[in-house]
Protein backbone atom coordinates (compact mmCIF):
# COMPACT_ATOMS: atom_id res chain seq x y z
CA UNK A 1 0.00 0.00 0.00
CA UNK A 2 1.34 3.52 -0.63
CA UNK A 3 1.72 5.76 2.31
CA UNK A 4 3.40 8.55 1.24
CA UNK A 5 2.55 11.76 -0.57
CA UNK A 6 5.08 10.80 -3.57
CA UNK A 7 3.95 7.92 -4.11
CA UNK A 8 0.15 9.06 -4.15
CA UNK A 9 0.88 11.22 -6.84
CA UNK A 10 2.93 8.58 -8.94
CA UNK A 11 -0.38 6.47 -8.55
CA UNK A 12 -2.41 9.07 -9.83
CA UNK A 13 0.36 10.06 -12.96
CA UNK A 14 0.40 6.48 -13.92
CA UNK A 15 -3.69 5.89 -13.52
CA UNK A 16 -4.57 8.96 -15.44
CA UNK A 17 -1.86 8.10 -18.40
CA UNK A 18 -3.41 4.79 -18.67
CA UNK A 19 -6.76 6.32 -19.25
CA UNK A 20 -5.71 8.55 -21.72
CA UNK A 21 -3.84 5.88 -23.74
CA UNK A 22 -6.32 2.79 -23.50
CA UNK A 23 -9.08 4.63 -25.23
CA UNK A 24 -12.97 3.39 -24.65
CA UNK A 25 -13.26 0.22 -22.79
CA UNK A 26 -14.23 -3.17 -24.69
CA UNK A 27 -17.93 -4.09 -23.55
CA UNK A 28 -18.46 -6.96 -20.45
CA UNK A 29 -17.89 -10.56 -21.47
CA UNK A 30 -21.77 -12.22 -22.36
CA UNK A 31 -22.60 -14.37 -19.35
CA UNK A 32 -21.92 -18.09 -19.59
CA UNK A 33 -23.98 -20.72 -19.80
CA UNK A 34 -23.33 -24.15 -18.28
CA UNK A 35 -23.81 -27.39 -20.74
CA UNK A 36 -22.59 -30.66 -20.66
CA UNK A 37 -20.36 -31.60 -24.31
CA UNK A 38 -21.71 -34.54 -26.55
CA UNK A 39 -19.79 -36.76 -28.16
CA UNK A 40 -20.17 -35.39 -31.59
CA UNK A 41 -20.58 -37.96 -34.85
CA UNK A 42 -18.65 -41.24 -34.71
CA UNK A 43 -14.95 -41.51 -36.00
CA UNK A 44 -12.94 -44.80 -37.05
CA UNK A 45 -10.54 -42.43 -36.09
CA UNK A 46 -11.53 -43.01 -32.47
CA UNK A 47 -10.18 -45.37 -29.86
CA UNK A 48 -11.10 -46.79 -26.17
CA UNK A 49 -8.29 -47.13 -24.18
CA UNK A 50 -8.47 -49.16 -21.02
CA UNK A 51 -7.10 -47.54 -18.32
CA UNK A 52 -6.27 -50.22 -15.82
CA UNK A 53 -4.71 -47.67 -12.81
CA UNK A 54 -2.86 -50.29 -11.16
CA UNK A 55 -2.06 -48.05 -8.81
CA UNK A 56 -4.93 -47.85 -7.62
CA UNK A 57 -6.99 -50.59 -8.76
CA UNK A 58 -10.70 -50.17 -8.10
CA UNK A 59 -10.70 -46.90 -10.03
CA UNK A 60 -9.63 -48.10 -13.46
CA UNK A 61 -11.36 -46.38 -16.12
CA UNK A 62 -12.01 -46.25 -20.40
CA UNK A 63 -10.65 -43.00 -22.30
CA UNK A 64 -12.78 -42.29 -25.74
CA UNK A 65 -9.75 -40.47 -27.91
CA UNK A 66 -9.89 -38.82 -30.99
CA UNK A 67 -6.83 -39.68 -33.28
CA UNK A 68 -6.92 -36.92 -35.23
CA UNK A 69 -7.85 -33.84 -33.10
CA UNK A 70 -5.68 -35.79 -30.53
CA UNK A 71 -8.07 -35.19 -27.66
CA UNK A 72 -10.19 -36.71 -24.97
CA UNK A 73 -13.62 -37.07 -25.92
CA UNK A 74 -14.51 -38.55 -22.12
CA UNK A 75 -14.42 -41.38 -20.04
CA UNK A 76 -16.12 -44.35 -18.85
CA UNK A 77 -15.81 -45.66 -15.03
CA UNK A 78 -15.03 -49.47 -14.86
CA UNK A 79 -14.15 -50.51 -11.30
CA UNK A 80 -12.00 -53.22 -10.51
CA UNK A 81 -10.03 -55.27 -12.79
CA UNK A 82 -12.60 -54.79 -15.83
CA UNK A 83 -13.33 -56.78 -19.05
CA UNK A 84 -14.19 -53.96 -21.40
CA UNK A 85 -15.08 -54.75 -24.98
CA UNK A 86 -17.84 -52.90 -27.73
CA UNK A 87 -20.78 -54.27 -29.25
CA UNK A 88 -20.73 -55.34 -32.99
CA UNK A 89 -22.81 -52.44 -33.78
CA UNK A 90 -19.89 -50.03 -31.57
CA UNK A 91 -22.99 -48.45 -29.58
CA UNK A 92 -22.42 -49.57 -26.37
CA UNK A 93 -19.12 -50.16 -24.46
CA UNK A 94 -20.27 -53.36 -22.03
CA UNK A 95 -17.64 -53.51 -18.66
CA UNK A 96 -17.77 -56.39 -16.47
CA UNK A 97 -16.49 -55.94 -13.09
CA UNK A 98 -16.33 -55.40 -9.59
CA UNK A 99 -17.29 -52.93 -6.71
CA UNK A 100 -17.20 -53.63 -3.43
CA UNK A 101 -19.93 -51.74 -0.81
CA UNK A 102 -17.28 -49.98 1.52
CA UNK A 103 -15.28 -48.77 -1.38
CA UNK A 104 -11.75 -51.13 -1.30
CA UNK A 105 -13.88 -53.17 1.16
CA UNK A 106 -17.12 -54.72 2.30
CA UNK A 107 -19.98 -57.00 -0.22
CA UNK A 108 -18.55 -57.84 -3.45
CA UNK A 109 -21.07 -57.23 -6.46
CA UNK A 110 -19.81 -58.54 -9.92
CA UNK A 111 -21.46 -56.33 -12.64
CA UNK A 112 -22.17 -56.11 -16.60
CA UNK A 113 -22.71 -52.53 -16.74
CA UNK A 114 -24.19 -51.50 -20.12
CA UNK A 115 -23.13 -47.43 -21.29
CA UNK A 116 -24.42 -45.70 -24.53
CA UNK A 117 -21.44 -44.61 -26.85
CA UNK A 118 -23.20 -41.24 -27.82
CA UNK A 119 -23.47 -39.95 -24.08
CA UNK A 120 -20.94 -42.49 -22.73
CA UNK A 121 -23.55 -42.63 -19.45
CA UNK A 122 -24.33 -46.05 -17.93
CA UNK A 123 -27.98 -47.50 -20.06
CA UNK A 124 -28.75 -50.43 -17.60
CA UNK A 125 -26.62 -52.93 -15.89
CA UNK A 126 -26.82 -56.97 -14.81
CA UNK A 127 -25.79 -58.20 -11.73
CA UNK A 128 -23.76 -61.52 -12.58
CA UNK A 129 -22.38 -64.32 -9.95
CA UNK A 130 -19.07 -62.34 -8.14
CA UNK A 131 -16.86 -64.21 -9.65
CA UNK A 132 -16.24 -62.88 -13.35
CA UNK A 133 -12.49 -63.73 -14.25
CA UNK A 134 -10.25 -60.63 -12.57
CA UNK A 135 -7.13 -60.28 -14.71
CA UNK A 136 -5.44 -58.05 -17.04
CA UNK A 137 -6.21 -56.25 -19.78
CA UNK A 138 -8.16 -58.75 -22.81
CA UNK A 139 -10.46 -58.78 -25.38
CA UNK A 140 -11.65 -62.02 -24.02
CA UNK A 141 -13.07 -61.73 -20.69
CA UNK A 142 -16.22 -60.34 -22.06
CA UNK A 143 -17.36 -60.63 -25.26
CA UNK A 144 -20.40 -60.48 -27.65
CA UNK A 145 -22.21 -63.10 -29.88
CA UNK A 146 -21.64 -61.62 -33.93
CA UNK A 147 -25.48 -60.45 -33.87
CA UNK A 148 -25.20 -58.87 -30.41
CA UNK A 149 -27.83 -61.08 -28.78
CA UNK A 150 -25.83 -62.73 -26.12
CA UNK A 151 -23.01 -61.49 -24.07
CA UNK A 152 -20.43 -64.24 -22.80
CA UNK A 153 -18.43 -63.41 -19.54
CA UNK A 154 -15.66 -65.95 -18.26
CA UNK A 155 -15.62 -66.98 -14.61
CA UNK A 156 -12.77 -67.85 -12.34
CA UNK A 157 -12.89 -69.16 -8.83
CA UNK A 158 -10.31 -70.42 -9.48
CA UNK A 159 -12.38 -73.37 -11.74
CA UNK A 160 -13.41 -71.98 -15.25
CA UNK A 161 -16.88 -71.38 -16.72
CA UNK A 162 -18.96 -68.62 -18.49
CA UNK A 163 -21.84 -66.68 -18.01
CA UNK A 164 -24.21 -66.37 -21.05
CA UNK A 165 -26.26 -62.94 -20.56
CA UNK A 166 -28.83 -61.55 -22.79
CA UNK A 167 -27.80 -57.55 -23.08
CA UNK A 168 -31.71 -56.28 -24.09
CA UNK A 169 -33.33 -58.44 -21.44
CA UNK A 170 -30.37 -57.79 -19.04
CA UNK A 171 -30.25 -60.75 -17.48
CA UNK A 172 -28.17 -63.69 -16.71
CA UNK A 173 -29.08 -66.75 -19.34
CA UNK A 174 -26.90 -69.31 -18.40
CA UNK A 175 -22.99 -70.61 -16.93
CA UNK A 176 -21.26 -73.34 -19.01
CA UNK A 177 -18.97 -75.68 -17.28
CA UNK A 178 -15.45 -75.27 -19.30
CA UNK A 179 -13.49 -78.16 -18.18
CA UNK A 180 -10.64 -75.86 -17.16
CA UNK A 181 -10.28 -73.98 -20.37
CA UNK A 182 -10.90 -70.54 -19.75
CA UNK A 183 -11.58 -66.90 -21.66
CA UNK A 184 -14.34 -67.00 -24.63
CA UNK A 185 -13.51 -66.46 -28.03
CA UNK A 186 -16.76 -65.93 -29.54
CA UNK A 187 -17.85 -66.99 -33.33
CA UNK A 188 -21.27 -66.52 -35.26
CA UNK A 189 -24.49 -65.93 -33.13
CA UNK A 190 -23.95 -68.69 -31.13
CA UNK A 191 -20.71 -70.66 -30.48
CA UNK A 192 -18.15 -69.89 -28.12
CA UNK A 193 -14.69 -71.15 -27.40
CA UNK A 194 -12.46 -71.23 -24.94
CA UNK A 195 -8.43 -72.52 -24.80
CA UNK A 196 -6.87 -75.08 -22.96
CA UNK A 197 -3.83 -76.07 -21.26
CA UNK A 198 -3.49 -78.94 -23.56
CA UNK A 199 -3.04 -76.73 -26.35
CA UNK A 200 -6.80 -77.53 -27.61
CA UNK A 201 -9.70 -75.20 -28.43
CA UNK A 202 -13.28 -76.51 -26.12
CA UNK A 203 -16.12 -75.30 -28.05
CA UNK A 204 -19.24 -74.65 -27.40
CA UNK A 205 -22.90 -74.28 -29.09
CA UNK A 206 -25.48 -72.86 -27.25
CA UNK A 207 -29.70 -72.68 -28.38
CA UNK A 208 -31.34 -69.65 -29.06
CA UNK A 209 -31.84 -69.68 -24.87
CA UNK A 210 -28.26 -69.83 -24.54
CA UNK A 211 -28.15 -73.11 -23.44
CA UNK A 212 -25.38 -75.78 -24.60
CA UNK A 213 -26.61 -78.48 -27.00
CA UNK A 214 -23.19 -79.59 -28.23
CA UNK A 215 -19.62 -79.47 -27.86
CA UNK A 216 -16.16 -80.11 -29.28
CA UNK A 217 -12.98 -80.52 -28.97
CA UNK A 218 -10.47 -79.45 -31.26
CA UNK A 219 -7.13 -80.87 -32.43
CA UNK A 220 -3.83 -79.45 -30.43
CA UNK A 221 -2.11 -76.63 -32.24
CA UNK A 222 0.47 -75.83 -29.41
CA UNK A 223 2.71 -77.29 -26.67
CA UNK A 224 2.40 -74.85 -23.70
CA UNK A 225 5.85 -76.57 -22.64
CA UNK A 226 7.78 -75.73 -26.05
CA UNK A 227 5.64 -72.73 -27.41
CA UNK A 228 3.13 -71.12 -25.95
CA UNK A 229 0.63 -68.66 -27.59
CA UNK A 230 -0.50 -65.62 -26.47
CA UNK A 231 -4.09 -65.62 -25.10
CA UNK A 232 -4.97 -62.17 -26.47
CA UNK A 233 -5.19 -63.80 -30.06
CA UNK A 234 -5.77 -61.78 -33.47
CA UNK A 235 -9.57 -61.42 -34.95
CA UNK A 236 -9.35 -62.60 -38.12
CA UNK A 237 -12.27 -62.62 -40.87
CA UNK A 238 -12.87 -66.17 -40.65
CA UNK A 239 -11.53 -67.22 -37.21
CA UNK A 240 -8.68 -66.02 -34.56
CA UNK A 241 -4.31 -66.10 -34.96
CA UNK A 242 -2.93 -67.18 -31.87
CA UNK A 243 1.15 -65.98 -31.73
CA UNK A 244 3.07 -68.13 -30.22
CA UNK A 245 5.85 -66.61 -27.19
CA UNK A 246 8.83 -67.54 -30.22
CA UNK A 247 7.12 -66.09 -33.01
CA UNK A 248 4.87 -68.66 -34.56
CA UNK A 249 1.45 -67.56 -35.86
CA UNK A 250 -1.34 -70.22 -35.66
CA UNK A 251 -4.31 -69.01 -37.51
CA UNK A 252 -7.31 -70.90 -36.83
CA UNK A 253 -10.27 -71.12 -38.40
CA UNK A 254 -13.84 -70.89 -36.96
CA UNK A 255 -16.42 -71.27 -39.35
CA UNK A 256 -16.94 -74.87 -38.21
CA UNK A 257 -18.02 -76.38 -34.97
CA UNK A 258 -14.56 -78.04 -34.79
CA UNK A 259 -12.07 -75.12 -35.89
CA UNK A 260 -9.56 -76.16 -38.49
CA UNK A 261 -6.06 -75.59 -38.05
CA UNK A 262 -3.80 -74.12 -40.28
CA UNK A 263 -0.31 -74.47 -41.35
CA UNK A 264 1.67 -72.08 -38.84
CA UNK A 265 4.05 -69.44 -40.20
CA UNK A 266 6.38 -68.11 -38.59
CA UNK A 267 7.09 -63.54 -37.40
CA UNK A 268 10.99 -64.38 -37.39
CA UNK A 269 13.41 -65.71 -39.76
CA UNK A 270 15.41 -68.89 -38.91
CA UNK A 271 18.35 -66.53 -37.68
CA UNK A 272 16.40 -64.13 -35.74
CA UNK A 273 14.62 -67.17 -33.74
CA UNK A 274 14.41 -67.01 -30.60
CA UNK A 275 16.00 -62.99 -30.26
CA UNK A 276 13.56 -61.21 -31.66
CA UNK A 277 9.71 -62.00 -29.89
CA UNK A 278 6.65 -60.71 -29.91
CA UNK A 279 6.02 -59.35 -26.89
CA UNK A 280 3.54 -56.84 -24.50
CA UNK A 281 -0.21 -57.42 -23.78
CA UNK A 282 -2.02 -56.44 -26.89
CA UNK A 283 0.39 -58.49 -29.21
CA UNK A 284 -1.13 -57.89 -32.99
CA UNK A 285 -3.63 -56.13 -34.82
CA UNK A 286 -5.15 -56.91 -38.51
CA UNK A 287 -6.34 -54.01 -41.05
CA UNK A 288 -9.11 -56.47 -42.52
CA UNK A 289 -8.87 -55.05 -46.03
CA UNK A 290 -5.73 -54.45 -46.57
CA UNK A 291 -4.32 -57.73 -44.76
CA UNK A 292 -1.69 -56.21 -42.69
CA UNK A 293 -0.21 -57.37 -39.47
CA UNK A 294 1.41 -55.08 -37.32
CA UNK A 295 2.87 -56.93 -34.14
CA UNK A 296 5.41 -55.07 -31.40
CA UNK A 297 8.57 -57.20 -31.33
CA UNK A 298 11.70 -56.70 -29.26
CA UNK A 299 15.12 -58.14 -28.81
CA UNK A 300 14.81 -61.00 -25.58
CA UNK A 301 15.13 -63.96 -23.95
CA UNK A 302 13.05 -66.51 -22.42
CA UNK A 303 10.79 -65.00 -19.79
CA UNK A 304 10.09 -61.65 -21.51
CA UNK A 305 6.90 -62.25 -23.70
CA UNK A 306 5.37 -59.15 -22.12
CA UNK A 307 8.27 -56.51 -22.72
CA UNK A 308 7.22 -53.99 -25.01
CA UNK A 309 8.18 -53.83 -28.28
CA UNK A 310 10.90 -51.48 -29.33
CA UNK A 311 10.18 -52.11 -33.23
CA UNK A 312 6.20 -52.40 -34.89
CA UNK A 313 6.91 -55.38 -37.89
CA UNK A 314 4.07 -55.13 -40.57
CA UNK A 315 3.51 -58.12 -42.42
CA UNK A 316 1.40 -59.36 -45.24
CA UNK A 317 -1.22 -61.54 -43.79
CA UNK A 318 -1.65 -63.42 -47.22
CA UNK A 319 2.13 -63.64 -48.45
CA UNK A 320 3.15 -63.68 -44.69
CA UNK A 321 5.82 -61.53 -45.70
CA UNK A 322 7.30 -59.08 -43.61
CA UNK A 323 7.11 -55.22 -45.06
CA UNK A 324 7.94 -53.18 -42.74
CA UNK A 325 9.98 -52.35 -39.48
CA UNK A 326 9.02 -49.22 -38.07
CA UNK A 327 11.47 -48.62 -34.46
CA UNK A 328 9.48 -47.00 -31.77
CA UNK A 329 11.50 -44.11 -29.68
CA UNK A 330 11.11 -46.17 -26.47
CA UNK A 331 13.63 -43.68 -25.00
CA UNK A 332 11.18 -41.03 -25.32
CA UNK A 333 7.77 -42.73 -25.00
CA UNK A 334 8.76 -46.54 -24.00
CA UNK A 335 7.87 -49.68 -25.78
CA UNK A 336 5.12 -51.10 -27.58
CA UNK A 337 3.17 -53.02 -24.94
CA UNK A 338 -0.66 -52.87 -27.42
CA UNK A 339 -1.46 -52.58 -30.72
CA UNK A 340 -4.61 -51.47 -32.30
CA UNK A 341 -5.06 -50.17 -36.26
CA UNK A 342 -8.17 -48.25 -37.71
CA UNK A 343 -10.03 -50.17 -40.59
CA UNK A 344 -10.77 -47.50 -42.62
CA UNK A 345 -9.07 -46.06 -46.26
CA UNK A 346 -6.43 -44.24 -44.11
CA UNK A 347 -5.92 -45.96 -40.90
CA UNK A 348 -3.87 -44.89 -37.96
CA UNK A 349 -2.07 -47.35 -35.79
CA UNK A 350 -2.66 -46.63 -31.97
CA UNK A 351 -0.01 -48.07 -29.27
CA UNK A 352 0.17 -47.59 -25.96
CA UNK A 353 3.55 -47.93 -24.40
CA UNK A 354 4.83 -49.00 -20.96
CA UNK A 355 5.50 -45.70 -20.18
CA UNK A 356 1.89 -44.43 -20.58
CA UNK A 357 1.90 -42.62 -23.63
CA UNK A 358 -0.45 -43.32 -26.46
CA UNK A 359 1.27 -43.14 -30.61
CA UNK A 360 -0.67 -42.30 -33.03
CA UNK A 361 1.05 -44.01 -36.57
CA UNK A 362 0.04 -43.95 -40.12
CA UNK A 363 -0.78 -47.36 -40.95
CA UNK A 364 0.63 -47.04 -44.09
CA UNK A 365 4.01 -45.36 -43.99
CA UNK A 366 4.59 -45.71 -40.27
CA UNK A 367 5.12 -41.81 -39.85
CA UNK A 368 4.57 -40.86 -36.33
CA UNK A 369 1.41 -38.22 -36.25
CA UNK A 370 1.49 -37.52 -32.93
CA UNK A 371 2.51 -38.64 -29.14
CA UNK A 372 0.43 -38.06 -26.32
CA UNK A 373 1.83 -38.35 -22.74
CA UNK A 374 -0.09 -39.67 -19.81
CA UNK A 375 -2.79 -41.16 -21.48
CA UNK A 376 -4.14 -42.32 -17.77
CA UNK A 377 -2.19 -44.39 -15.90
CA UNK A 378 -1.45 -47.87 -17.39
CA UNK A 379 -3.45 -47.78 -20.17
CA UNK A 380 -3.72 -51.65 -21.97
CA UNK A 381 -6.18 -51.94 -24.36
CA UNK A 382 -6.90 -50.48 -26.83
CA UNK A 383 -10.46 -51.20 -28.80
CA UNK A 384 -11.68 -49.06 -32.02
CA UNK A 385 -15.36 -48.52 -32.99
CA UNK B 1 -9.88 -114.41 -3.58
CA UNK B 2 -6.89 -116.19 -5.96
CA UNK B 3 -8.11 -113.82 -8.47
CA UNK B 4 -7.27 -111.06 -6.10
CA UNK B 5 -3.89 -112.76 -4.92
CA UNK B 6 -2.96 -113.41 -8.35
CA UNK B 7 -3.69 -109.85 -9.30
CA UNK B 8 -2.16 -108.39 -6.15
CA UNK B 9 1.30 -111.28 -7.09
CA UNK B 10 1.80 -110.39 -10.53
CA UNK B 11 1.95 -106.05 -9.86
CA UNK B 12 4.24 -106.78 -7.24
CA UNK B 13 6.45 -109.23 -9.27
CA UNK B 14 5.48 -106.29 -12.56
CA UNK B 15 7.03 -103.59 -10.23
CA UNK B 16 10.28 -105.29 -8.92
CA UNK B 17 10.99 -105.60 -12.64
CA UNK B 18 10.60 -102.25 -13.20
CA UNK B 19 12.27 -100.91 -10.13
CA UNK B 20 15.39 -101.64 -8.48
CA UNK B 21 16.29 -101.08 -4.70
CA UNK B 22 18.02 -98.05 -5.06
CA UNK B 23 15.22 -96.33 -6.91
CA UNK B 24 13.02 -97.65 -3.70
CA UNK B 25 15.68 -95.50 -1.68
CA UNK B 26 15.36 -92.27 -3.71
CA UNK B 27 11.72 -93.01 -3.86
CA UNK B 28 11.56 -92.81 -0.14
CA UNK B 29 14.29 -89.94 -0.10
CA UNK B 30 11.40 -88.13 -1.80
CA UNK B 31 8.56 -88.52 0.40
CA UNK B 32 10.91 -87.93 3.80
CA UNK B 33 12.25 -84.45 1.21
CA UNK B 34 8.46 -83.64 0.43
CA UNK B 35 7.47 -84.31 4.29
CA UNK B 36 10.36 -81.77 5.94
CA UNK B 37 8.84 -79.13 3.44
CA UNK B 38 5.58 -79.39 4.66
CA UNK B 39 6.58 -76.77 7.24
CA UNK B 40 7.14 -74.74 4.76
CA UNK B 41 3.53 -74.80 3.16
CA UNK B 42 2.55 -70.79 2.80
CA UNK B 43 -0.71 -71.30 4.83
CA UNK B 44 1.00 -73.08 7.88
CA UNK B 45 3.94 -69.72 7.66
CA UNK B 46 1.39 -67.54 7.21
CA UNK B 47 -0.88 -68.70 9.95
CA UNK B 48 2.22 -68.14 12.67
CA UNK B 49 3.28 -64.95 11.01
CA UNK B 50 1.75 -62.26 13.58
CA UNK B 51 5.08 -60.08 14.58
CA UNK B 52 6.51 -57.04 13.14
CA UNK B 53 8.88 -57.58 9.99
CA UNK B 54 12.25 -56.15 9.02
CA UNK B 55 12.58 -56.50 5.48
CA UNK B 56 15.79 -56.47 3.70
CA UNK B 57 16.81 -53.98 1.25
CA UNK B 58 17.22 -56.79 -1.44
CA UNK B 59 13.52 -57.89 -0.68
CA UNK B 60 12.61 -54.68 -1.62
CA UNK B 61 14.08 -54.85 -4.97
CA UNK B 62 12.48 -56.23 -8.34
CA UNK B 63 15.70 -57.62 -8.67
CA UNK B 64 16.04 -59.92 -5.89
CA UNK B 65 15.95 -63.59 -7.02
CA UNK B 66 12.85 -64.99 -5.58
CA UNK B 67 10.76 -62.43 -7.43
CA UNK B 68 11.56 -64.44 -10.90
CA UNK B 69 8.08 -64.62 -11.65
CA UNK B 70 6.12 -61.82 -9.84
CA UNK B 71 3.57 -59.39 -11.47
CA UNK B 72 2.16 -56.86 -8.81
CA UNK B 73 3.37 -54.71 -5.86
CA UNK B 74 6.00 -56.22 -3.09
CA UNK B 75 4.83 -56.39 -0.13
CA UNK B 76 8.33 -55.76 1.34
CA UNK B 77 7.64 -52.01 0.37
CA UNK B 78 4.04 -52.19 1.73
CA UNK B 79 4.69 -53.07 5.55
CA UNK B 80 5.40 -56.98 4.67
CA UNK B 81 8.39 -58.81 3.60
CA UNK B 82 9.02 -60.96 0.94
CA UNK B 83 7.10 -63.69 3.51
CA UNK B 84 4.88 -61.65 5.03
CA UNK B 85 1.94 -59.76 4.18
CA UNK B 86 1.37 -55.86 5.45
CA UNK B 87 -0.80 -55.78 8.50
CA UNK B 88 -4.41 -56.26 7.90
CA UNK B 89 -4.23 -58.14 5.13
CA UNK B 90 -5.07 -61.51 4.47
CA UNK B 91 -2.92 -64.01 2.21
CA UNK B 92 -4.55 -65.77 -0.59
CA UNK B 93 -5.05 -69.46 0.09
CA UNK B 94 -4.80 -70.08 -3.60
CA UNK B 95 -1.21 -69.21 -5.67
CA UNK B 96 0.79 -69.03 -8.78
CA UNK B 97 3.97 -71.19 -8.54
CA UNK B 98 7.65 -70.16 -9.76
CA UNK B 99 10.72 -71.55 -10.20
CA UNK B 100 13.63 -69.14 -9.40
CA UNK B 101 17.50 -69.61 -9.44
CA UNK B 102 19.90 -68.98 -6.04
CA UNK B 103 22.78 -67.61 -7.61
CA UNK B 104 24.00 -67.15 -3.51
CA UNK B 105 23.82 -71.28 -3.60
CA UNK B 106 23.42 -72.00 -6.77
CA UNK B 107 19.98 -74.19 -6.39
CA UNK B 108 16.73 -73.42 -7.85
CA UNK B 109 14.13 -72.73 -5.71
CA UNK B 110 9.98 -73.70 -6.12
CA UNK B 111 8.16 -70.66 -4.66
CA UNK B 112 4.87 -69.49 -4.44
CA UNK B 113 3.97 -66.06 -5.00
CA UNK B 114 0.84 -65.25 -2.70
CA UNK B 115 -1.08 -62.40 -3.15
CA UNK B 116 -2.17 -60.15 0.10
CA UNK B 117 -5.27 -59.25 -0.19
CA UNK B 118 -8.41 -57.06 1.53
CA UNK B 119 -7.10 -53.83 1.15
CA UNK B 120 -6.48 -51.23 -1.93
CA UNK B 121 -3.09 -51.20 -4.14
CA UNK B 122 -0.63 -50.51 -2.59
CA UNK B 123 1.07 -49.03 -5.26
CA UNK B 124 4.68 -49.08 -4.58
CA UNK B 125 7.52 -51.19 -5.68
CA UNK B 126 5.82 -52.40 -8.77
CA UNK B 127 7.55 -55.55 -10.50
CA UNK B 128 6.67 -57.59 -13.21
CA UNK B 129 9.11 -60.32 -13.85
CA UNK B 130 8.04 -63.65 -15.97
CA UNK B 131 10.65 -66.10 -16.35
CA UNK B 132 8.51 -69.49 -17.15
CA UNK B 133 4.97 -67.17 -16.51
CA UNK B 134 2.33 -68.74 -18.84
CA UNK B 135 -1.07 -66.92 -20.20
CA UNK B 136 -4.62 -68.13 -18.30
CA UNK B 137 -4.90 -71.49 -19.84
CA UNK B 138 -2.15 -72.78 -17.39
CA UNK B 139 -3.73 -71.09 -14.36
CA UNK B 140 -1.04 -72.31 -11.64
CA UNK B 141 1.59 -70.73 -13.89
CA UNK B 142 0.06 -67.32 -14.91
CA UNK B 143 0.80 -64.22 -12.64
CA UNK B 144 -2.02 -61.90 -14.31
CA UNK B 145 -4.88 -63.03 -12.34
CA UNK B 146 -5.56 -61.35 -9.18
CA UNK B 147 -4.93 -64.60 -7.06
CA UNK B 148 -7.15 -62.75 -4.23
CA UNK B 149 -10.03 -63.89 -6.02
CA UNK B 150 -11.32 -66.45 -3.66
CA UNK B 151 -10.53 -64.40 -0.40
CA UNK B 152 -13.70 -63.02 1.50
CA UNK B 153 -12.21 -60.25 0.57
CA UNK B 154 -10.81 -60.53 -2.52
CA UNK B 155 -9.25 -56.67 -3.31
CA UNK B 156 -5.59 -57.06 -4.21
CA UNK B 157 -3.06 -55.25 -2.47
CA UNK B 158 0.59 -56.68 -2.86
CA UNK B 159 2.83 -60.14 -3.68
CA UNK B 160 4.87 -61.71 -1.89
CA UNK B 161 7.56 -65.36 -2.66
CA UNK B 162 7.33 -67.86 -0.51
CA UNK B 163 10.09 -70.61 -0.50
CA UNK B 164 8.25 -73.77 -0.53
CA UNK B 165 11.48 -76.41 -1.28
CA UNK B 166 14.74 -77.00 -3.80
CA UNK B 167 13.47 -77.93 -7.30
CA UNK B 168 14.26 -81.32 -8.24
CA UNK B 169 16.87 -81.74 -11.23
Amino acid sequence: MVKNGLGMLLLALAAGSKLSWAGPQPPPLPAEHLTVATVGPKSPHWIYVVDYAYVNEIDSRVWLFDGDTYRRIGQIDTGFFPAVNLSPDGKTTAVATTYWSRGGHGTRTDVVELNDNNTLSKTGEIVIPPKHAQTLAMMFTLTYSADGKFVYVPYLTPAASFGVLDPAKKRVLNEIDTAGCTLTFPWGPNRVSSICESGRLLTVTLDSQGKETSRTTSDAFFNVDEDPVFAQAVPLPDGYAFVSFLGQVHEIDFRQPKPGIRTPWSLVSPAEKGAWRPGGVQIGALHRARNKLYVPMHKGGDGSHKEGGSEIWVFDLKSHQREARWPIDSYKAGTAISVQVSQDAAPLLFIATETSHLLILEALTGKLKHDEKNLGQTPQLLLNP
Amino acid sequence: MKTLDRLFENGARSLAKRTSRRSLLACLGQVLTGAALMPLLPIDRTARAQEPVHPTPAEQKCDYWKYCAIDGFLCACCGGSSTACPPGTQPSPITWIGTCHNPADGRDYIVSYNDCCGKVSCGDCFCDRNERETPMYRLSRNNDVNWCMANADSNYHCSVSVILGVAEK
